[in-house]
């Protein structure tokens, strides 16, 4: 009778004791930033400032976007690098061109993968590889008849030098056996702006930028990155089944923080950004954007992490692709 | 489509009273930021984005829209009070706006400025009405090729610009172009002259040179001048124009609001183009060329309405193919994504109430801006009884927190400040800073533009001539050195003939 009771006390005691304990390792001090490491407007904008209010309601304090531009994104990531390691900092980003940073800038001044700590993937948004009608080719198999009969006819623009649709069409030139110009834009808009205009005739770029111009028959689509069809162009194989590499080329964005933050800091924001990511008008916002919700935790974020920066690097230095 | 019935469409929605109401949030926030230096249209956006949420679509998109224009207006208020653009687009207003106050005449230009933008504001409103399709069309014909060849054109505006030598005015255009450079190139991305400074990356910011060269160098050589000032009047009579004013005006303002309407369309062209090209070309064509850069109201008439029909077409390409033209308006497809609409070339015939309830708003926004601005003068001429201890100290400091809020960082205060130093000694040797900040801006677009058409053409230079558009602009380039040259061709002949 006794004893059960003692236990019973000290079972109670230990747990009111515990939980303030673990409150106080997983709650917030201070105003959280977020730091969006590019101009505002871009998808990783939007991102974050869809996400900061549902945050900023779940943890109890002042979630704050701050952009930070410049340096293919490099500036922003660098001062999330060297934040206070207590996980108030957040690097809201596009990850796959940092995952290529280290190979494309050998001057980096920190290593994404020590100095920055993955909190969760957030949204893959796949990639239309679209053609300016000019170009008389309707599929992949076309493409590269036309590419072959005329050498060094087709230009692909890619929104910047060092980005991910700057190393794809490497690749995917390389895997085809074909050569075409690489011409560089400041930023998508203007990508897609030249390749409706006929300057340049091939573009990869991402879901929402690229399909209103398929449907309206400005651009040609030929063929969608990601592991499915997409359901608004039903026709347009995906790259696996027209056989070109780099199937998962394309747009990931991911939320990550200053290394050696705080375990329990970094567990709760996973767990928040879990549950705001289930919220069905972030996942639908998220669908407009041109993507699709990618909930993983800090655990596959880090080996998908790993796993780009080698296979991306490979892709650099085989092709001698330089950022600077 | 047709145009009344979507006029009226656009009419019915601007006038709703939650839309007017937006509209006029909207304009307001946007005069005031356009009044604090360095404070732009695009941070502003960004911050209120999250706040649109909760609105309709149309709401938000009329809201938004309103603190753009709304800051080209007030804009012109700091150039032509105390020589701060407060807005890129108002670099040319401190030429001859600020040259108004010193002479006590602070309140025609202001009045002017409002009257000009109201002006160009509603002739834009009709051009987007009526020609959105064709321009947009126009806008597509422009390749890299065509651009090269419109920057060309621009450059040499540059040197019209200048009121003083040729020779300096060309150097300064040189050490622009120079300082453009600057960067992470485009093409191979290369960084150049960057000495392993991060920020520099992306080359040199506008905003921070242009407020340094300006505003900082200005406050600096007041600073060793007696502390005279011009008495500034406050009768009524000298606040408004003169009707010889508004007859001297308007047809700057007219000529003003076509260039900008068509230089506005163009994607990539940004908010500088449009008001150096309507002043270069207004003091050449002006009766009274010598008045410029002392005064002339047509130098404060053209350029005001340049800029903001710019700012209005320039939504053209963005409600037409769904392009941004700019980087302001590639934050308006962010807003527009994330209240859900696909923006696109499909967006007028999907979003008809939203597309026109904005054209409409804007030509709303603009009679709301004139009736806010006219008024206002008086206060803000009053400003400048403000004793210098006490307004320079607030004016360095509205320049440093709008620096920093480009991009969040302190460099570009340093950059500023040390942009001062330099503007001071270019007052010292009677250098005008405008011509660089025109090269600063055009060079790197310029470089782009021709490397690429270069790319693409194989090395082919005649590119530049066989194509039409292209071979048109190169032509009239060609005939403005001619004109640029030939006074002096003509004073050497008459000097060899007094001889």
């Amino acid at each position: 009778m006794f004893r059960p009771f003692v236990m019973i006390a000290m079972a109670a005691w230990l747990a009111i004791a515990a939980l303030p304990a673990t409150a106080d390792a997983q709650s917030f001090g201070r105003a959280v930033r977020i730091v969006v490491p590019y101009a505002p407007g871009g998808s990783s904008d939007i991102l974050a400032r869809l996400i900061a209010p549902k945050l900023q309601e779940a943890i109890g304090q002042a979630v704050v976007v701050e952009n930070k531009p410049g340096g293919s994104g490099n500036i922003g990531a660098d001062a999330v690098a060297k934040a206070p390691k207590d996980g108030h900092t957040l690097l809201l980003l596009d990850v796959g061109t940092l995952a290529l940073a280290p190979s494309l800038f050998p001057d980096l001044t920190f290593d994404p993968q020590k100095d920055l700590a993955p909190v969760g993937m957030i949204m893959f948004a796949p990639y239309v590889l679209a053609v300016s009608p000019q170009v008389p080719a309707k599929s992949i198999a076309e493409l590269v008849a036309f590419a072959k009969a005329n050498p060094g006819k087709l230009a692909v623009a890619n929104s910047g030098i060092g980005g991910m649709n700057h190393v794809t069409p490497i690749r995917v030139a390389k895997a085809l056996g074909i050569e075409w110009k690489n011409v560089p834009y400041r930023g998508g808009a203007a990508a897609t702006r030249a390749v409706v205009a006929g300057e340049s005739q091939v573009i990869f770029n991402g879901v929402s930028a690229t399909l209103p111009f398929v449907k309206n028959g400005q651009l040609v689509g030929l063929a969608v990155s990601g592991p499915a069809r997409l359901p608004a162009v039903p026709d347009v194989p995906t790259f696996d089944e027209a056989k070109l590499p780099a199937g998962d080329a394309g747009t990931w964005q991911g939320l990550m923080v200053t290394a050696g933050s705080p375990p329990e800091l970094v567990a709760r924001l996973d767990a928040e950004l879990r549950k705001i990511l289930a919220m069905p008008d972030i996942a639908g916002k998220i669908a407009d954007l041109g993507g699709t919700v990618k909930a993983d935790g800090p655990a596959a974020f880090k080996s998908w992490f790993a796993d780009n920066v080698r296979t991306l690097g490979e892709v650099v230095r085989e092709n001698g692709i330089k950022g600077e | 489509m047709d145009l009344f019935g979507n006029l009226a469409l656009g009419l019915a929605t601007a006038v709703q009273p939650v839309n007017l109401l937006y509209c006029l949030i909207g304009v307001v926030i946007g005069t005031a930021i356009g009044v604090l230096p360095g404070i732009g249209p695009i941070p502003t956006v960004a911050l209120l984005l999250p706040f649109t949420f909760g609105l309709d679509p149309t709401s938000a998109f009329i809201l938004l829209a309103g603190i753009f224009y709304g800051a080209q207006y007030g804009g012109s208020t700091t150039a032509i009070l105390v020589n701060v653009p407060g807005e890129t687009s108002s670099v040319v207003t401190c030429l001859d706006g600020h040259e108004m106050a010193q002479q006590g005449r602070a309140g025609p230009a202001l009045a002017i400025a409002a009257i000009s933008s109201f002006y160009a504001g509603t002739i834009a409103t009709l051009v987007i009405c009526l020609l959105s399709v064709p321009l947009s069309a126009l806008a597509l014909k422009f390749t890299a090729v065509e651009y090269f060849s419109l920057l060309v054109l621009g450059l040499l505006a540059a040197v019209v610009l200048a009121h003083g030598s040729v020779m300096k005015a060309l150097a300064m255009v040189l050490l622009g172009l120079l300082l453009g450079l600057i960067g992470i190139d485009v093409s191979s991305g290369a960084a150049r002259m960057t000495f392993g400074i991060a920020e520099l990356g992306d080359g040199i910011d506008f905003v921070p040179v242009a407020m340094g060269l300006f505003g900082l160098a200005e406050i600096m050589a007041n600073l060793e001048r007696p502390p005279v000032r011009q008495v500034v009047s406050q009768k009524v009579r000298d606040l408004v124009p003169s009707v010889a004013d508004l007859k001297a005006a308007f047809p700057a303002m007219t000529r003003g609001t076509l260039i900008g309407s068509i230089l506005g369309v163009l994607p990539g062209g940004g908010a500088a183009l449009p008001p150096f090209t309507a002043y270069a070309i207004e003091k050449k064509v002006s009766k009274n060329k010598a008045m410029f850069g002392h005064g002339a109201i047509e130098g404060v008439a053209a350029p005001e309405a340049a800029n903001n029909a710019g700012a209005q077409t320039s939504f053209i390409p963005l409600l037409t193919l769904g392009i941004p033209a700019n980087a302001l308006m590639a934050l308006m497809i962010g807003a527009l994504m994330m209240h859900g609409i696909q923006p696109g070339p499909q967006i007028m015939s999907e979003q008809p109430q939203l597309v026109w309830g904005v054209i409409a708003s804007m030509w709303v926004g603009n009679l709301m801006l004139l009736i806010i601005n006219l008024p206002l003068v008086g206060i803000w001429v009053s400003m400048l009884k403000i004793p210098y201890r006490l307004l320079f100290p607030a004016i360095a400091l509205l320049c440093c927190i709008g620096t920093y809020g480009i991009a969040n960082s302190v460099f570009n205060i340093w950059l500023m400040l040390g942009c001062a130093l330099v503007g001071y000694l270019f007052i010292k040797v009677g250098a005008e800073p405008a011509p660089l900040l025109l090269g600063l801006v055009l060079g790197p677009q310029l470089e782009e533009n021709f490397r690429r058409a270069m790319l693409l053409s194989d090395g082919d230079v005649a590119v530049f001539v066989q194509r039409p558009i292209s071979a048109g602009l190169l032509a009239v380039a060609a005939l403005l050195i001619l004109v640029l040259m030939s006074p002096t061709v003509f004073r050497k002949r008459k000097e060899a003939l007094a001889e």
